[in-house]
């Protein structure tokens, strides 16, 4: 998370320096975007290439009337003697020109107008706001025509700055959000706090992180210049004696070429129209979807569905990669959730990412397991892959995870649904926004019990001011909407939620991070008193590991998607073993314990789209030895329940074994 | 309520903003306004005409531009918008009436079914995102609001009316057809609207099926439908209770800017169709530079849009807790 934040200058759209490479990289990314190229290009090659096609005069009144299309006038002439297709090829310039001029003057005042607005802000921003949505509910079409109307003699000029004053607010509207988030972010407050003056932080800082949307904006004004020019002229406003797709269907309707069967003189420039608008759609809505972050969902998905075909190629890899001389373990009957050899991930147009790497582990009947690690070292990614809730792009790639000697992992959807939240339940990370915004808490809490069964109003009421009173909410809470709750309160509510059906086993990923330390404590005594009262187990992940010495039974700890130690929450204290827990054990001050300067562990996990030879601490490891960086250390035990993955602590045996292979990488480099 | 009252205030303000552009805009043209408009009628202008431009246009009143404003202002509040020079003496509130129930049925009526229509299809395209179908919406969506509404209504026209002669070629109603609101009167209506409401819908249901499509993406990527679905929620439920109900928000917000350029949009096809309503008055008004006309027909536009977009609002408190309860939006 702090990575991402202190991460210099990010590019919010792949729009790069160079037109062109953008360009390619757009079309690579999105049929869409490619396919409105083509069309523009198509479209604009015929504007600019229309001497090669035609040699008559789109005005030359030369031949004769409402000839049906031939050789000669392929799509026939006009009432005044005029070649339609001489018409199609000129009118295109006119049209497109239009198009790009009206599109370029809106997006440059959208553009001046909401980044200016949001970057001085204050009453400044309040009254432009007012201008934008004023502008932005004004019919603008009918207003169009009567300002057309009335600056008839003004020419084409007039036109295009009325069109674009009646075009620029929409962008100025999505400009001014997205900059004023922007606005917001630290390397803009670093830059002002430098002394860059506001021409400087705009046009350096603002406009490129920009480039996307005002890219967006610049094809949906024009898609909306080339329809009114094209209603402007139909009505006969402007001038019609300019060959123009618009004055032709002017002409066309004037004449009454359809009562006169002359289908193909309607037909031919409003399908241009139509395929021009389109191409300009196509990109304002490709780009804005790869631009704008919140749409940027629907962008992931389609990638990560045209990687399907890969999906096969890393199962197969993840296979090869559980090597041959580690056996197969089977579950533990036992244990109250067995998750056995997990590898799974993200599809990334990049390739497959393993977040999570043969990954086994038992948590027992009652057991208070915790898992811990840093950020993004593939512990949320375990516990949603475990209990099948890893989305799109997310995915399994293999393994088991036995839940009661049932396997999650090959259920059927509805078996699935039946077993969720009645034998297990989570407690997300985020749970600031896992509440639905426009539904009463008390329907949240019904709605879980009512999916399982539960369905009579008096118990279902019964069992909501129960689990209230368990989490220490006050009844009354149950009528209120999320938003009307604090962030501590939410996460009870969450907490009420998971517990609702008594299930054997709740998954609390990292459930207290967004909360001050009064409120973290109450809650988590709260869940230590409701597990011993109802003996459930619990899997509580964080990158908090004092918090977890003092709570858990038993900790396991993970590097890079893979567990690298794993013992009772005693011993691990006393005595940790592989030196990145010793690491992370001094990077967190103990809970209530005296605040000294704490070490934090220099450099940066590997990236997970690696797969890697040795053992993945190796790099910011103070013990490495030459070993760690060819061959990967196994997780073997050291004493019952205390399992430790690192060379220090290797059997003789281990070392040997992997004497060969080294020798062998040795004598082949 | 608050958000109410905000919105009503934008109300106000942008009727207030519509009938101060109506009023200068005439007067910002170069030079002597009214003298360049009637020059435009090359001396085919009757004396009662052009009286009509004069009054219209405060030629030959005494006093300032300003207080020329305020009385214009005082008109309009009385519903006197000024007299139409085509079909003088008529006040063109007169004609505004004769023609807007019209307008509002026909374009009110499709722009709601294409809502309902485009909004579906865009939720369908989002949830069942993997498939064939439901992919390929999004971009038929696009091509069908790139289209021309008047050129959709001319394609229907020559297919329908011209081609089989299915549907009546244009008009409101059959001639002679007697008393309002009989069973005839009902058929011939609805026999006549068939045509350009398809054009309407055809064209308007695009837009609302991309954007619905994109809420509904970016709602099944939040937190909370994550959450729904771990906790064994019926596939069912997620959708009317979780994606439906969140993602018809910004549906909604977006509502009024889109209205103003549906019907925008829909009134070429009146046109088209010559059908008796607003638009087919403006364009008539176009070709015979009927200016006062023109611009009370702008106005009558504009308030009914923002009026639909006010109604749209209330409807939105109705849905969205966080404004009705008054905490941020």
């Amino acid at each position: 998370m702090s990575a991402a934040a202190s991460a210099p200058r990010p590019r919010l759209a792949a729009l790069g320096r160079r037109p062109l490479d953008a360009l390619g990289s757009l079309m690579r990314r999105s049929p869409k975007a490619a396919a409105g190229i083509v069309i523009l290009l198509v479209l604009s090659l015929m504007a600019i290439s229309a001497p090669l096609w035609t040699s008559y005069d789109p005005t030359s009144l030369a031949f004769k009337s409402m000839l049906t299309p031939s050789r000669l006038h392929p799509l026939g002439t006009t009432f005044v003697g005029q070649d339609i297709l001489s018409q199609l090829l000129y009118g295109a310039r006119f049209t497109m020109l239009i198009g790009l001029l009206t599109g370029l003057i809106a997006t440059l005042i959208g553009t001046a107008v909401g980044i200016s607005a949001a970057y001085f802000g204050g009453r400044f921003d309040e009254i432009v706001n007012g201008i934008i949505n004023v502008v932005l509910v004004l019919p603008g079409f009918p207003l169009l025509i009567v300002a057309a109307a009335l600056l008839e003699n003004a020419g084409d000029w007039a036109i295009i700055i009325v069109i674009s004053l009646t075009g620029w607010a929409w962008g100025a509207r999505v400009l001014r959000a997205q900059a004023m988030t922007l606005r917001r972010r630290d390397f803009i407050d670093a830059a002002v706090s430098t002394g860059e003056g506001p021409g400087r932080i705009i046009f350096r800082e603002m406009l490129p992180n920009l480039s996307g949307i005002i890219a967006a904006n610049f094809f949906g004004t024009a898609l909306y210049g080339v329809l009114s020019e094209s209603g402007l002229k139909f009505i006969g406003v402007g001038d019609v004696t300019q060959p123009s797709w618009g004055s032709m269907l002017y002409w066309a309707a004037g004449h009454t070429a359809l009562l006169k069967g002359a289908w193909w003189w309607v037909m031919a420039p409003g399908l241009c129209i139509a395929l021009l608008g389109t191409s300009f759609a196509l990109l304002n809505f490709a780009i804005d979807e790869i631009a704008n972050p919140k749409a940027a969902n629907a962008g992931r998905l389609r990638a990560a569905r045209r990687g399907k075909g890969r999906v096969l190629a890393s199962q197969s890899a993840a296979q090869t990669l559980t090597r041959p001389n580690m056996k197969i373990q089977p579950p533990n009957p036992a244990a109250l959730l067995s998750v056995r050899h997990l590898t799974a991930g993200y599809q990334t147009p990049q390739g497959p990412v393993r977040a999570v790497r043969n990954v086994s582990l038992d948590v027992m009947p009652g057991e208070f397991l915790g898992l811990a690690g840093e950020s993004g070292c593939g512990k949320s990614t375990l516990a949603f892959a475990a209990t099948r809730l890893l989305a799109e792009p997310g995915e399994v790639f293999s393994g088991q995870s036995v839940l009661e000697g049932v396997d999650l992992l090959t259920l059927s959807e509805s078996e699935l649904r039946r077993r969720r939240w009645k034998d297990y339940s989570m407690v997300f990370q985020a749970s600031m926004n896992v509440l639905n915004p426009v539904l009463r808490v008390r329907e949240q809490l019904y709605d879980a019990m009512q999916a399982h069964g539960v369905t009579d109003k008096a118990k279902l009421d019964a069992r909501a001011r129960e689990l209230f009173g368990l989490v220490g909410i006050r009844e009354s809470y149950l009528d209120v909407y999320p938003h009307q709750l604090s962030g501590g309160m939410k996460q009870r509510v969450v907490i009420a939620i998971a517990l609702a059906l008594e299930p054997k086993l709740v998954v609390l990923d990292e459930p207290t991070t967004a909360l001050d330390v009064v409120v973290q404590r109450q809650i988590l005594e709260e869940i230590q008193a409701v597990r011993r009262r109802l003996g459930i187990g619990i899997v509580m992940i964080t990158h908090d590991l004092s918090l977890l010495t003092e709570m858990s039974d038993r900790i396991a700890i993970m590097y890079a998607g893979e567990i690298v130690e794993e013992a009772p929450s005693s011993v691990l204290q006393s005595a940790p073993l592989h030196p990145y827990t010793r690491r992370l054990m001094t990077a967190f001050p103990p809970l209530g314990g005296e605040r000294t300067r704490r070490e934090g562990i220099p450099g940066r996990p590997p990236s997970l789209a690696l797969d890697l030879t040795g053992c993945p601490f190796a790099e910011r490891c103070d013990s490495v030895m030459p070993i760690c960086s060819l061959q990967k250390p196994v997780l073997s035990d050291l004493s019952p329940g205390h399992r430790v993955a690192c060379f220090l602590h290797a059997s003789p045996e281990q070392l040997t074994l992997a004497k060969p292979e080294v020798n062998h990488v040795l004598a082949s480099d | 309520m608050l958000y109410l009252l905000r919105k009503f205030a934008l109300l106000l303000l942008t009727l207030f903003v519509a009938a101060t552009i109506n009023f200068f805009l005439p007067r910002l043209i170069p030079g002597d306004a009214v003298g360049a408009m009637m020059a435009k009628y090359q001396g085919n202008l009757s004396p009662q005409a052009a009286d009509a431009l004069r009054l219209a246009y405060g030629l030959g009143n005494e006093g300032s531009a300003f207080q020329e404003y305020l009385k214009y202002l005082v008109k309009l509040l009385h519903g006197d918008f000024g007299r139409s020079i085509t079909q003088f003496p008529t006040p063109a509130a007169d004609v505004i009436a004769a023609a807007a129930p019209w307008t509002i049925g026909l374009i009110g009526v499709c722009t709601l079914i294409s809502f309902l229509i485009g909004s579906a299809l865009g939720l369908y395209s989002a949830w069942k995102g993997n498939q064939r179908f439901a992919s390929a919406l999004p971009a038929i969506g696009l091509f069908l609001g790139a289209l021309p509404y008047f050129w959709v209504g001319s394609l229907l026209v020559y297919v329908f009316s011209l081609w089989h002669n299915v549907f009546p070629l244009g008009g409101n109603l059959d001639p002679f057809i007697g008393d309002s609101f009989t069973p005839k009167w009902w058929s011939s209506m609805l026999r006549h609207a068939v045509l350009p409401a398809c054009s309407i819908i055809i064209t308007a249901v695009g837009g609302w099926l991309v954007t619905m499509r994109n809420n509904a993406v970016s709602v099944m990527g939040e937190d909370y439908l994550a959450f729904a679905r771990a906790k064994g929620l019926s596939e069912r439920r997620i959708l009317s209770r979780y994606v439906l109900r969140n993602a018809m928000l910004p549906s909604l917000t977006g509502f009024g800017i889109a209205l103003g350029f549906v019907v925008g949009g829909s009134i070429l096809v009146e046109q088209v169709y010559s059908y008796p309503g607003l638009g087919y008055y403006l364009f008539s008004a176009v070709t015979s530079k009927d200016f006062p006309l023109m611009q009370a027909i702008f106005l009558i536009i504009s308030a009914a849009v923002l009026i639909a977009n006010f109604l749209v609002d209330i409807l939105y408190t109705f849905l969205d807790p966080r404004v009705r309860t008054g905490l941020g939006a």
